[in-house]
C-alpha cells in the first residue's frame, strides 16, 4: 500500500467518502422526483439509506476482519442496488415502489415525503462532510506535528 | 452535485413554461380574432411534461429531470356564445347570432397556476439544498 493510499484509506475517511457519494447520488434522485411532481404517469424513485448503511457496516466489518484494524480499502460487496464503478463512484439502482395511486394523472409523487427526504439527505451529507473535515484537519495537524 | 442542480433547473424551466401557457390562456379567454382580423377563436394551450432532460450535457442528466414534450393546442376548445349584436356573430344558419369564443375556464387555469407555482417553489428548495451541499463539499478544500 502506498503512503498516500495508506493515509486516505485509514480510519473513518473511506466510510465518510462513501457516505458523501451516496448522499450526492440520492440528491439527484430526489431532485428528479421533485422536478416530476406534475408529470403524468410518473413514479418516484429512491434509494433506501438503510440499504446503504447495511452495506457500509458490512464493508467496515469485513475490513476489520481482513486487516485486523482500521486500515486498508473498504471491501465493498458489488451486489444489490448499490455498486461502485471504476472511479469508485456509487451507482444506485433506484427503487420505484408501487404505491396506491389516487391522482387522476397516475402520478404517485408525494411532495411532503420528497421534501422530508431532501432535508434528511442534506443533513446526512452535512454530517459526513463535517466529520470528513474534522478527520482531514486532524491529518494536517499530524503532518505539521502540532497534535 | 452539478447534476442535481441541472435536474432542479429543468423542473423550474418546465413549470415556468407551463405558467406561460396558463397566462396565455387567461389573457386570451375573450380573444375571437386572429392576428389577421379573421374570426378564429384562441385555442387553449397545455404544456405536456415527460421525464428526462434532452438538453442535459451528461448521460445521467439526460435520464433524470423533466422537459416539456409538447405544447398541445386543443382545437375543440371553442364554445358558442349568444351575442346577436356582435359584428362577428354568425349571420345565418343554425348558429345565427352566436359568436365562437375560446372555451377556457378561469377557475381551472387558476388552479393549474397555483400547482405550477408550488411545484416551481419545490424545485427552488431542491436547488437550494443542492447548492448548500456543494458549498459544504467545497469547504473541504479550504
Amino acid at each position: 500500500m502506498s503512503g498516500l493510499a495508506g493515509i486516505t484509506n485509514s480510519g473513518a475517511l473511506p466510510t465518510l467518502e462513501l457516505s458523501m457519494r451516496f448522499a450526492a447520488q440520492r440528491q439527484r434522485l430526489l431532485a428528479h422526483n421533485i422536478a416530476n411532481l406534475t408529470t403524468p404517469e410518473f413514479q418516484p424513485m429512491d434509494a433506501d439509506p438503510r440499504d446503504f448503511q447495511r452495506a457500509l457496516a458490512d464493508a467496515v466489518q469485513r475490513r476489520r476482519d481482513e486487516t485486523g484494524g482500521q486500515r486498508g480499502p473498504l471491501p465493498w460487496r458489488e451486489e444489490g442496488p448499490l455498486r461502485r464503478d471504476a472511479r469508485g463512484d456509487l451507482r444506485i439502482d433506484p427503487d420505484s415502489p408501487k404505491h396506491a395511486v389516487l391522482r387522476h394523472d397516475r402520478n404517485s409523487s408525494d411532495l411532503e415525503r420528497s421534501m422530508q427526504a431532501l432535508a434528511e439527505n442534506a443533513a446526512f451529507f452535512r454530517l459526513s462532510s463535517d466529520l470528513m473535515r474534522f478527520e482531514s484537519d486532524r491529518l494536517v495537524r499530524a503532518m505539521r506535528e502540532t497534535v | 452535485m452539478y447534476g442535481s442542480l441541472d435536474i432542479s433547473t429543468s423542473g423550474m424551466i418546465a413549470q415556468r413554461t407551463r405558467m406561460t401557457a396558463i397566462a396565455a390562456n387567461l389573457a386570451n379567454r375573450d380573444t375571437i380574432l386572429d392576428t389577421d382580423g379573421n374570426v378564429n377563436p384562441y385555442k387553449r394551450r397545455q404544456a405536456l411534461f415527460a421525464p428526462g432532460n434532452p438538453n442535459a450535457v451528461s448521460g445521467q442528466g439526460k435520464a433524470l429531470g423533466v422537459h416539456v414534450r409538447q405544447i398541445s393546442i386543443n382545437e375543440d376548445a371553442v364554445r358558442l356564445k349568444l351575442e346577436p349584436g356582435n359584428p362577428h356573430a354568425y349571420k345565418s344558419g343554425p348558429n345565427e347570432g352566436y359568436v365562437p369564443v375560446p372555451d377556457i375556464d378561469p377557475v381551472v387555469e387558476q388552479v393549474n397556476a397555483m400547482e405550477a407555482a408550488r411545484a416551481y417553489e419545490a424545485n427552488v428548495s431542491a436547488a437550494d439544498a443542492s447548492k448548500a451541499m456543494l458549498a459544504q463539499a467545497l469547504r473541504l478544500l479550504a
